[in-house]
């Protein structure tokens, strides 16, 4: 099988996918990428299956040898990715080929980026039908760990994607340009346990992320909340619960957050938001805004329509060439140089 | 019947079926056959969290919502015959090293108690315990409950760390570490059985079946656990 050589593995690379749904009543965290629609995108992008596993890096992203041709596309965080030192934009697909070696300069703003590679993704091996790596557990990926040097991550070649010149990703840029970032919420299961002191301060108060912040949730740093004297039974936890500790001071759980726990939810981050947050610098302040039921699923819905739509587009682009015949005589040609090699 | 229980949203693919807000085994078993039924509709549900007085239930936003979803449940839980007719619950027997190499906590309980060591393991394997819920770690049970001097509240300041196997009460409640963590139980011994396998993490029981603790001998214990490293030994099954 070929492979994709890591010869520096950054900070905190893993593999991962949609993660494992299916065994939270036994205990097992769902994990997954942290921001999942840049996850989704980035195997868009590749025309990859939804449930292939992508690279996820965590601020400084890795350096990697291509020991065979594909195509690959880069979301989430400003990386700065470089391909043989030519800078790559992201949400676009590249083609590399063999021995080539991507590589990112120091990352301008967010936390996790995706790295998605055609034919299908990584191929480790999956348990519990899944590729994603849960670190504290030893669980997926590569033998459980975080990413290093000399690890060969399995993949198959892949030397033609259909519309390859319209795989390219514009959104409507969100200008985050303000001081302080607006993120939407659901009323969690104990927001009523909470004083409306305490809901008040909630929501007016401003709120960045602490230094403790990692795969399973982050700490956020603001004003202390009054807390509920009362403990509550444990319960079953969701993406983008926002619990409060037994200090005052909120934790969003995350992908690896355990599947139960005991600390008061008092709202929830809603799903179109979340990537969003998940993505916040430090320094940037958010504050909380309370909506309703249906706006957030209003909300989700488009989210992942704009997805579809772009899926849709790919698909109708698929048999049609705009190019002039030189470009295309210029593809064949770079391949079958390529083929000498 | 006459539950009480309200439909609560977590998140917009996420609500709560909230039951009254107590450790009780008859509203717990209530709840797994609930999540066993549910599971296996096809409402568009994708997981389901059983827990001690909740069911968490996460669906698809694309093929239901909070509306469509809580009136379907409540039909299902208003039809009595699917909820009561419980499938056999499977009791699974545990051996544990009530020794104090291992039950670092077994003095602490013992004097907490007023009883003496035979009295506590007698107390402690003496019947089934069920699964209330699982949690914080993969394989990591939550079961009650114990007799009332071995109910010992959990350490003021939890060790940094509990070694794999370890069984323990906390409370009412009694439980096993599958690996090991941080963690304030009282600890009366270990099990030598593998509760958890990063490569085989399949699980070997489920909220809402029952689990029987034996006691054995040291000589025993290694002999176990050798077996369970070779991947020979099966936790027995005793109904």
């Amino acid at each position: 099988m070929k492979t994709i050589e890591i010869l520096d593995a950054g900070l905190a690379t893993t593999i991962q996918d949609l993660g494992r749904p299916h065994y939270q009543a036994e205990g097992v965290p769902v994990s997954g990428a942290v921001d999942m629609l840049a996850y989704c995108l980035a195997n868009l992008l590749v025309d990859n299956d939804e449930k292939a596993a992508a690279l996820e890096f965590c601020f400084r992203g890795p350096k990697l040898r291509f020991l065979c041709t594909t195509f690959i596309a880069i979301t989430g965080s400003k990386s700065q990715p470089v391909l043989d030192g030519q800078p790559l934009m992201l949400n676009k697909v590249y083609k590399v080929q063999k021995g080539q070696t991507l590589s990112f300069e120091a990352m301008i703003s967010g936390r996790y980026g995706y790295l998605a590679v055609a034919g299908g993704g990584l191929l480790t091996t999956p348990v519990l039908a899944s590729r994603s790596t849960t670190t504290r557990l030893k669980l997926g990926g590569l033998a459980g760990r975080i990413l290093r040097e000399g690890d060969h991550l399995p993949v198959h070649e892949c030397l033609v994607l259909p519309s390859l010149y319209f795989r390219e990703f514009t959104s409507e840029k969100e200008v985050v340009k303000q001081e302080q970032v607006m993120i939407r919420v659901l009323k969690g299961p104990q927001w009523g346990a909470f004083s409306p002191d305490a809901q008040k301060l909630f929501l007016e108060g401003h709120f960045s992320i602490s230094q403790q912040a990692d795969r399973m949730g982050y700490r956020l740093q603001g004003p202390k909340l009054p807390v509920p004297r009362n403990n509550m039974l444990s319960e079953g936890t969701i993406l983008g619960n926002i619990q409060i500790t037994r200090e005052g001071l909120p934790i969003v759980l995350l992908a690896d957050r355990q599947t139960t726990g005991g600390y008061p939810v008092i709202a929830t981050v809603i799903m179109a938001d979340l990537g969003k947050f998940v993505q916040l610098d430090s320094k940037k302040e958010m504050y909380f805004k309370l909506i309703s039921l249906d706006e957030a699923v209003t909300a989700v819905r488009g989210q992942y329509a704009r997805l579809k739509e772009f899926k849709q587009f790919l698909k109708q682009k698929r048999y049609q060439y705009p190019l002039g015949p030189a470009r295309k005589t210029a593809q064949k040609i770079e391949y079958l140089l390529n083929k000498e090699k | 019947m006459g539950y009480n229980y309200q439909f609560v949203p977590v998140g917009e693919q996420s609500l709560n079926i909230v039951f009254d807000e107590v450790i009780d085994a008859r509203e717990n078993r209530l709840i797994h056959s609930l999540a066993d039924v549910l599971i296996k509709t096809e409402l568009g549900i994708i997981a389901v969290i059983p827990a001690y007085h909740t069911l968490t239930i996460n669906f698809d936003i694309f093929q239901t919502d909070f509306l469509k979803l809580t009136t379907k449940i409540t039909q299902i839980i208003k039809n009595h015959s699917l909820l009561t007719s419980a499938e056999r619950r499977r009791i699974i027997e545990v051996p544990v090293c009530y020794d104090e190499e291992f039950g670092l906590d077994l003095k602490a309980v013992i004097e907490h108690g007023c009883i003496t060591f035979d009295e506590l393991i007698q107390m402690h394997t003496s019947s089934p315990y069920l699964i209330y819920m699982m949690g914080f770690m993969p394989g990591f049970a939550y079961m009650g409950s114990v007799a009332d001097p071995i109910a010992m509240p959990r350490l003021k300041n939890p060790r940094a760390k509990v070694p794999a196997g370890s069984v323990a009460v906390a409370g009412k409640q009694t439980g096993m570490y599958p690996i090991e963590a941080p963690g304030g139980w009282r600890l009366l011994g270990r099990t030598p059985v593998r509760l958890y396998d990063p490569k085989h993490p399949e699980p070997q029981y489920y909220a809402g079946e029952y689990i029987k603790f034996k006691a054995i001998s040291k000589t025993d214990y290694y002999y176990i656990q050798k077996l369970a490293a070779a991947g020979m030994y099966e936790l027995k099954e005793l109904n």
